[in-house]
């Protein structure tokens, strides 16, 4: 048991891009599905963008195989409830006494569309970057060590906590308690299981933060890099071209209507 | 300024990985309970709100969500500001002393509950236009089939969830923190909190 | 003096009686030091004063002089502390930070902290690997790590800061017997080394009849005895404070008290004591 990351190790070109550079692909594409204003944007981002990208570090199908267990029942219930149920919209197709309505299923097709692409980007950036490597670049970038410090050591923590949640459970099993069957059984479970991984894990906070102490973690000296994360100088421009391109993006969304209406004397 | 120094402290920086790994874990747990209403992903949150202040409990919330993404539910990522919310005001209340009479603290959870759907419905209604794939979507079908707009939606499905899962967050951290060492809590920067501060004769205390 | 604590008394917040009652001692540097004593006798809140978090991290009330390293430690704080002053408890899981994802790594951690420049860390780092014998291990994840590799790996990361003062509460209770062993070695090497002052916390009697320098008894927040590793330990009023004699006192003094062995010296307390004692040497 390491730790509770997604990161899936390939020597494949994905990989070898510096994490920020990872990073920002992302946001871009993010933004590329939020900004552009068609139905299908999020699907275009999503098959010209993530897939391609995916494919490059060799992780395609376990991007795919998490994306659609999140995206499916999300889909499904858009289309059903925003497709059914939209106040006052066309029906477009008949299903006994309801319909639905264009609408709502345009509004649907969008938004499963965007979060497609959205989530596609994100699980692209934790199935294709080492947790660690992108805290330590943001931290030589001047993002506190605390923060740093805090998100990886919760990704190690959790492994171990489970694996104590598990005995725990084992244990008061071996008491009586019953963790299946009817709601209320399952209701009175939850104290028991949670309360003593709660209690146990609060009181190692004590000896956890006297060893960080033990180990320079207040202190106000300059830090030093024991493994820095390599960098390319083309990678650095292309961060800013992408950082920069967004801005522009989104600022051409937001004065969209102002332009259209001014400049190319539109109603 | 001295207090945010200290509610940032060392102590606290532990406690929060602590506190996320504990919202992680707990809410996995009551997912595969597969109890309703409950989630239970927010306990971490409310404890360093109530012992280490509001600002490092908003921290807290937010990380949370941003954790989740980055562990593979990026579904919770646009939720962040509600989380750090959660964390700003079980800080808030626990500086108001409402924890150390148990209705003022479940109180807390209550208001801390309807601000969460408040919070949640319009970014419900902007992110996932009023769905979240989650069974509580058929109450949001119910709310629109009756002419509700999407945030209304939203806001229903919320709600019921919210304040049921809140108030019941906020009565956990209230058995924990009880059931906790007292020496344990006065290593944290808002022990008074949780804690009467010391009728101890501390003149006199090294000479006996 | 390394340490020069000067009645020193402390009480925990909360508590209502003092967990150190006048606590005086002087240690010279290079001194490797035994702190024996029954349950509350005051032995961690002493490893806990002198490393600092006696009053920074417990905070409660004290009185007296606290002076190490060089340092007055009740005007210092942790962060300044660290680096001169490594401490090493029992339990190994919480010693591990998870700030890194290799052993490596997480030895360097400290020193990244202390700002010291890469190309030393890299060699500190390898040398504090290799006492600790975890060199093969390094690029494995520290929570994959058995307990005994768990806490030489707390020792590496002590260790690697080169610190004047090292100080271990019952750095082997939470082991197994294999994992005792392994930080037995290690603090074999060290105390043979005499690279920097060492005060432990055991109840390992006949390891401390081996190879400590000076052993001091604490009972009630008190030191009670203070000297050299063979007199103290043969003491029987220890075995009343839960503290106890090793097989080979019992024995002798047994032995002595029934006329068998004809010894008026000073009672054994290892095994190569005992076999002098009674071949009447």
């Amino acid at each position: 048991m390491t730790s509770a990351t997604l990161y899936i190790d390939r020597d494949a070109g994905l990989q070898r891009l510096h994490p920020l550079t990872k990073l920002v692909i992302s946001l871009f594409l993010i933004v590329l599905a939020l900004v552009i204003p068609n139905m299908w944007a999020g699907y275009i981002v999503f098959l010209l963008g993530v897939v391609p990208l995916a494919l490059w570090g060799g992780i395609l199908q376990p991007l795919w195989s998490a994306l659609w267990k999140i995206v499916l029942p999300f889909a499904i219930s858009m289309f059903v409830i925003q497709g059914l149920f939209w106040t006052g919209g066309t029906p477009v197709v008949e299903l006994g006494p309801l319909s639905f309505k264009a609408e709502g299923l345009v509004f649907a097709t969008t938004i499963t569309g965007r979060l497609l692409a959205i989530m596609g980007s994100f699980l692209l950036l934790s199935l294709g970057t080492p947790p660690d490597d992108l805290m330590i670049s943001l931290e030589e970038r001047g993002v506190p060590n605390s923060v740093t410090y805090i998100v990886l050591s919760t990704m190690q923590l959790v492994p171990g906590l489970q694996v104590r949640a598990g005995k725990i459970r084992d244990a008061q099993r071996a008491r009586g308690l019953e963790t299946e069957g009817s709601i209320l059984q399952r209701m009175r479970s939850m104290m028991p299981l949670v309360e003593p991984l709660v209690l146990g894990s609060i009181i190692d906070v004590d000896e956890r933060a006297i060893a960080l102490e033990a180990r320079g973690f207040s202190r106000e000296a300059s830090k030093s890099f024991y493994r820095p994360v390599p960098d390319r100088r083309w990678e650095q421009i292309l961060r800013w071209m992408l950082f920069i391109a967004s801005i522009l993006l989104i600022v051409l969304r937001i004065f969209w209507p102002l332009i259209n209406r001014y400049y190319l004397g539109a109603g | 300024m001295d207090q945010l120094r200290k509610d940032f402290s060392t102590v606290t920086i532990a406690l929060i990985v602590v506190a996320l790994a504990i919202n992680i874990v707990v809410g996995t747990i009551i997912f595969q309970l597969k109890v309703p209403f409950v989630y239970l992903d927010s306990i971490g949150t409310i404890l360093v709100g109530l012992l280490a202040g509001p600002w490092a409990g908003l921290v807290t919330g937010i990380l949370s969500n941003l954790l989740w993404g980055l562990l593979g539910n990026p579904g919770y990522v646009p939720y962040a500001p509600v989380a750090g919310v959660i964390g700003l005001m079980a800080g808030i209340f626990g500086s108001m002393g409402w924890f150390k009479s148990w209705w003022k603290w479940l109180l807390a959870g209550l208001i801390t509950g309807l601000v969460a759907a408040l919070l949640s419905a319009p970014i419900t209604a902007y992110v996932y236009g009023g769905v979240t794939g989650a069974g509580t979507d058929l109450i949001v079908g119910m709310f629109r089939a009756t002419g509700s707009s999407i945030m209304e939606a939203a806001l229903g499905q919320g709600l019921i969830t919210d304040l049921i899962d809140k108030t019941f967050s906020f009565f956990v951290v209230w058995l924990i923190v009880k059931a906790l060492p007292t020496t344990l809590l006065t290593r944290f920067s808002r022990s008074q909190n949780v804690l009467e501060m010391g009728d101890v004769d501390l003149e006199n205390i090294l000479d006996q | 003096m390394i340490i020069d604590l000067e009645d020193i008394a402390y009480a925990y917040p909360q508590a209502t009686k003092p967990a150190l009652r006048g606590i005086t001692l002087s240690v010279p540097e290079g001194q490797f030091l035994a702190v024996v004593g029954g349950n509350r006798a005051g032995k961690s809140t002493l490893c806990y004063v002198l490393s600092g978090f006696i009053p920074h991290h417990f905070k409660g009330t004290y009185r007296g002089k606290i002076e190490v390293a060089g340092m007055d430690l009740t005007q210092s704080s942790l962060g300044e502390i660290a680096g001169k002053v490594g401490l090493v408890f029992s339990n190994p899981f919480n010693q591990i930070s998870g700030a890194r994802f290799t052993v490596e790594e997480e030895v360097a951690f400290g020193l990244e902290n202390l700002g010291v420049p890469r190309e030393e860390m890299h060699e500190r780092v390898h040398r504090a690997l290799e006492t600790t014998g975890l060199a093969e291990v390094a690029g494995r994840s520290p929570y994959a790590l058995s307990g005994g590799q768990q806490q030489r790996l707390a020792l590496a990361s002590m260790l690697v800061m080169e610190p004047q003062l090292l100080v271990l509460d019952e750095p082997t209770s939470q082991l197994d017997p294999a994992g005792k062993i392994e930080v037995f070695e290690v603090l074999n090497r060290l105390a043979d080394e005499k690279v920097m002052t060492v005060v432990i916390v055991e109840h390992e009697l006949e390891w401390i009849g081996d190879f400590a320098d000076r052993v001091i008894v604490m009972h009630e927040g008190r030191i009670v005895n203070d000297g050299d590793p063979r007199e103290v330990l043969v003491d029987e009023a220890l075995v009343a404070m839960g503290v106890g004699n090793t097989a080979y006192t019992s024995v002798a003094r047994e032995a002595r008290e029934q006329g068998l062995v004809n010894n008026d010296g000073l009672l054994p307390v290892t095994l190569d004591q005992a076999v002098d004692f009674f071949s009447g040497t």
